[in-house]
């Protein structure tokens, strides 16, 4: 049906247009659409499931806006200390902030409270680490090469982003858990060099624990780092749509074009049922999974902690990074550079500034300035796949030194063990990684180049005349496409101004001519003149 | 469906290009082109009017197209029938778990263990229901063909480049700037100064300057203990081996002229001036040179506030006298004047001199902490 009208000549203007088409047409009128219209229609999306890990970080993303407004309707980011009178029996005439008691009313007194509480966390951890996977995905596949440097660019500033608002978004409820997150920030911002005293005190409005500082963090939860993922998350979807998607090489394919399937209606149906998915599963966990049991932990106070607290996954690594850093503590000259300033704020700035250079330090060294459009399999580019699965098994050791009390109390480990193991392991894991990804990557090429040249082997053996045994091969077959392929466009345009209506229309139905009469009643009363 | 299934998909045409490409050059040739495609390739090479004008990376043309055996849906009218019906199953889940949720919302009780569980069931089938739906109706009943569309080089042609280069040049000759020296440095200066707009209102977001507010608490001489639960501590409080986190009760004259000690302890104090009082067994204690009066029959205090992050140090080991900082796992050793012994934190905990006034209450014998406490800072020494 569709198909076969590929190529067909352009087909004539409906002349009584039902609702759709009038809509259609009335805009048209008024922004001259219909070209663009069908260009981003009829645009091509190529097929590959990890090509969904990026939509499945866009997602969780609306997930966390429409679970967020929802929250901020019940939600009070007040510092105020009030006495707790809600329904939860335990924390009754504990005195707390009305954020925490607020956060306390929305999980036990509020209509589908907990449930938008619980969802709205769960996206938010689904939502970095479908970024960080994104990554993996677009590293290991080259993806990032010319022309689409800055969208990895701007997918690094993502990423840091979406760590900042979990951050936000975890500290704003002002229980014990949150609050010991936060006093260990500012003594981050305190480490740093110089300007560090004076940018914790205007983060937190004075000292530690600073002065009406949450509805400050709510700001930048609900209004600015939302507001900036949105424009960057618009201009990364702007940009792909703009240079295309990549594709794997296969059959059909080449640098030169698309082949996958059209905006309309394929990929749009698909990806809206993906997208219902998502939404559902992050629906299902936040009803079945109990996440951040604020309740539990009681309202902050500076002078309490609970033992074992551990920050959400996408911190991990930070925490990891600070347990291991040695005691090394410079002071000298009057002043002192505290040992958190490495391990929470150098490191991650060298990481994050490593990993946004990464297409040009890459291009330098392989001298690849070309632009690529097909993608390449992680085997054949050993030496990124390499370097890659190095900067995972260094960001691993970290995040697993983040719970390294968790682990050391569950296998009865001695927590000085452990801390030893992730300093030693941090040096030795990552260079071993390297090594065999490596070996991995090159036996995996070579055994491709077998098959190219000798065949597949089929399994069956023969005896040559010789007495010598040997296996068939087959010759590996010429790939073919899955399935049809057809042009994007259905329809040919005729050449410029042959498509014109001659605006003649028809006598039309009852009611047309009934409106018509009605219509002309008036023009005749108004306009008599201008006939 | 019909007109698919029996016409696979005709390859005529010139190529999958953009309308602008289209419109330039005349259609191509029928869809059942000529040339004899094997069995494996449906699609065969139309016979262009004109070969030249088909650009040659447009390849889909050239590929065969594996030949797969049909769906069902596809070839069988009731295999089609049976899809929708599943689809439609899967919408009628998503319209059940829509009521649930709706119900469970008005008529549960949210105070009921089953009210969250069954919202997020209900919402997860109203919306997995229709996600299901959605991706089998596409999978199963749209056409399994795929679009080739043409990609087109960023890099625009030498004369675009040339002209807006040129024309920019001009335009910025215009403005004057190379010229008018004055101008120029004038309008640098003014962006220059207009950066102060910037720092100003940066400057505002602290309600006080940091001065030496890190180097001090809020012990003063003669504060009194009192403990979070507003009890203030005497002498005998603490049996050996016990430990009590304490706050000071800075004393005030009320308007009767009586002297009163607070027992309510604010965020702030509790923030910096929270203190571990310890009782040692006696003679376990190896106090620093100089602080061998610090301490009163076992008692130590020290600074609560981890030296390295700030956390409170909270775990007591009895045998080993180690207090453990949970944060990132630092062990101070308490007789030893509570040094790091482990972990990232590489300085004591600051000591607190504590005596005994005349009512037999714990006091802060000479004031704050002789060093600023917590995590270190620029501008410690
Ligand atoms: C807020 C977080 C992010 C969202 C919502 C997001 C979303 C997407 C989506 C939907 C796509 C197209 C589908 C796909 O290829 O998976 C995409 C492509 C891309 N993303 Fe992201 N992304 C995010 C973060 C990142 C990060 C952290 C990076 C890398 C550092 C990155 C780099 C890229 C690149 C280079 C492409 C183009 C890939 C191609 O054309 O093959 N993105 N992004
Ligand atoms: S805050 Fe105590 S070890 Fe880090």
């Amino acid at each position: 049906m569709t198909t076969a009208a590929s190529n067909s000549p352009a087909p004539k203007l409906v002349k009584r247009p039902g609702p759709l088409r009038t809509l259609n047409r009335a805009v048209d009128e008024r922004f001259h659409t219909q070209r663009a219209l069908r260009e981003n229609l009829n645009k091509v999306f190529p097929d590959h499931w990890s090509f969904m890990i990026g939509e499945i970080a866009l997602y969780s993303f609306i997930v966390l806006l429409l679970t967020g407004v929802y929250l901020t309707l019940f939600f009070d980011p007040s510092n105020v200390e009030i006495v707790y009178d809600g329904s939860y029996v335990p924390l009754k005439g504990v005195e707390m902030s009305r954020a925490y008691a607020s956060t306390l009313d929305i999980s036990f007194d509020t209509r589908a409270g907990l449930v938008f509480r619980q969802i709205h966390h769960w996206a938010a951890l689904l939502f970095v680490a479908a970024i960080v996977v994104h990554l993996f995905r677009v590293f290991f596949t080259g993806a990032y090469r010319k022309p689409r440097e800055i969208n990895w660019v701007i997918g690094v500033g993502l990423l840091v982003l979406a760590m900042l608002e979990g951050f936000a978004g975890y500290s704003l409820p002002d229980d014990l858990l949150s609050g010991t997150g936060l006093r260990i920030a500012s003594s981050i911002a305190q480490s740093i060099p110089v300007i560090g005293t004076w940018a914790s005190f205007l983060v937190f409005n004075g000292e530690w624990p600073g002065e009406n500082f949450l509805p400050r963090l709510y700001v930048v939860h609900i209004l600015l780092v939302p507001g900036i993922l949105l424009a960057l998350i618009g201009a990364h979807l702007g940009i792909l749509w703009h240079q295309k998607h990549t594709d794997f090489p296969g059959p059909g394919k080449t640098e030169d074009n698309v082949v996958g399937h059209r905006v309309f209606p394929v990929f749009a149906v698909k990806s809206g049922g993906f997208f219902m998915m998502v939404f559902a599963m992050l629906a299902l966990l936040g009803g079945l999974a109990q996440i951040n049991p604020i309740w539990a932990f009681g309202p902050y106070d500076p002078s309490k902690v609970s033992s074992a607290s551990q920050p959400d996954w996408y911190i991990g690594f930070l925490d990891g990074s600070t347990r291991l850093m040695p005691p090394w503590e410079f002071r000298g000259l009057g002043h002192t550079v505290a040992a958190v300033f490495w391990p929470t704020v150098i490191l991650p700035g060298i990481l994050f500034t490593l990993l946004a250079l990464w297409p040009w330090l890459e291009a330098k060294f392989t001298g690849d300035r070309d632009s690529h459009n097909l993608l390449q399999r992680p085997r054949e580019a050993p030496t990124r796949t390499a370097i890659g699965a190095m900067a995972i098994s260094f960001y691993l050791v970290l995040l697993i030194s983040g719970g390294n009390d968790v682990i050391a109390k569950t296998f009865s480990i001695s927590l000085n063990a452990m801390t030893w193991a992730g300093r030693i392991g941090l040096i030795i894991v990552p260079p071993i990684a390297y090594k065999v990804t490596k070996e991995i990557c090159i036996a995996l090429n070579k055994r491709d180049e077998e098959r190219e040249h000798h065949g597949i082997e089929t399994g069956i053996i023969r005896q040559l005349p010789t007495g010598e045994f040997v296996e068939d091969h087959r010759p590996k077959p010429e790939p073919v496409p899955d399935h049809p392929l057809v042009p994007t466009h259905r329809f040919e345009l005729s050449p410029v101004g042959a498509a014109h209506g001659d605006g003649a229309g028809g006598r039309g139905g009852l009611a047309t001519r009934a409106r018509k009469a009605v219509t002309g009643f008036f023009v005749e009363e108004k306009g008599k003149g201008e006939h | 469906m019909s007109a698919h299934d029996e016409n696979p998909p005709a390859q005529g045409g010139a190529g999958g290009g953009s309308v602008f490409d289209r419109v330039k050059r005349p259609a191509g040739g029928g869809g059942e082109g000529a040339g004899g495609g094997g069995p494996e390739a449906l699609g065969t090479p139309p016979a262009p009017t004109d070969s030249s004008q088909l650009p040659e990376h447009t390849s889909w043309q050239q590929t065969g197209v594996a030949h797969r055996p049909p769906r069902a849906e596809d070839v069988d009218r009731r295999a089609e029938r049976r899809a929708e019906r599943l689809i439609a199953f899967w919408f009628f889940v998503s319209v059940v778990g829509t009521v649930l949720f709706i119900v469970v919302n008005f008529v549960g009780d949210k105070h009921e263990p089953y009210y969250t569980p069954l919202l997020g069931t209900g919402m997860g089938l109203a919306l997995a229901g229709l996600g299901i739906g959605m991706i089998l109706w596409a999978k199963r009943l749209m056409p399994h063909e795929q679009a080739v569309q043409d990609r087109h080089p960023f890099r625009s042609t030498d004369e675009e480049t040339a002209v807006l280069e040129e024309e920019v040049a001009l335009g910025w000759k215009d403005m004057g700037l190379g010229r008018h020296k004055v101008l120029r440095r004038s309008l640098l200066g003014a962006g220059t100064v207009l950066g102060g707009l910037l720092v100003v209102p940066l400057l505002n977001l602290t309600n006080a300057k940091p001065g030496k507010k890190l180097d001090h608490t809020h012990w003063v001489k003669g504060a009194r203990m009192v403990t979070g639960e507003g009890r203030l501590v005497k002498m005998g409080d603490l049996a050996i081996g016990a430990i009590e986190t304490v706050f000071p009760s800075v004393p005030h004259v009320n308007a009767n002229g009586e002297t009163e000690w607070p027992t309510h302890v604010d965020l702030h104090t509790k923030a910096d001036s929270a203190t571990i009082l310890i009782r040692l067994e006696p003679g376990i204690d190896k106090p620093r040179p100089g602080r061998e009066d610090w301490g009163i029959d076992g008692l130590v205090a020290y600074s609560k506030i981890c030296t390295h992050a700030g956390c409170p140090v909270s775990l007591y080991e009895q045998q080993t006298h180690h207090l453990l900082c949970p944060c990132h796992q630092s062990v101070f050793d308490v007789p030893d004047g509570c040094r790091a012994i482990f972990g990232p934190a590489s300085r004591s905990l600051p000591q607190l001199a504590i005596g005994v006034d005349d009512e037999g209450y714990l006091i802060a014998r000479d004031g704050d902490y002789t060093e600023p406490i917590g995590p270190a800072f620029w501008e410690r020494s």
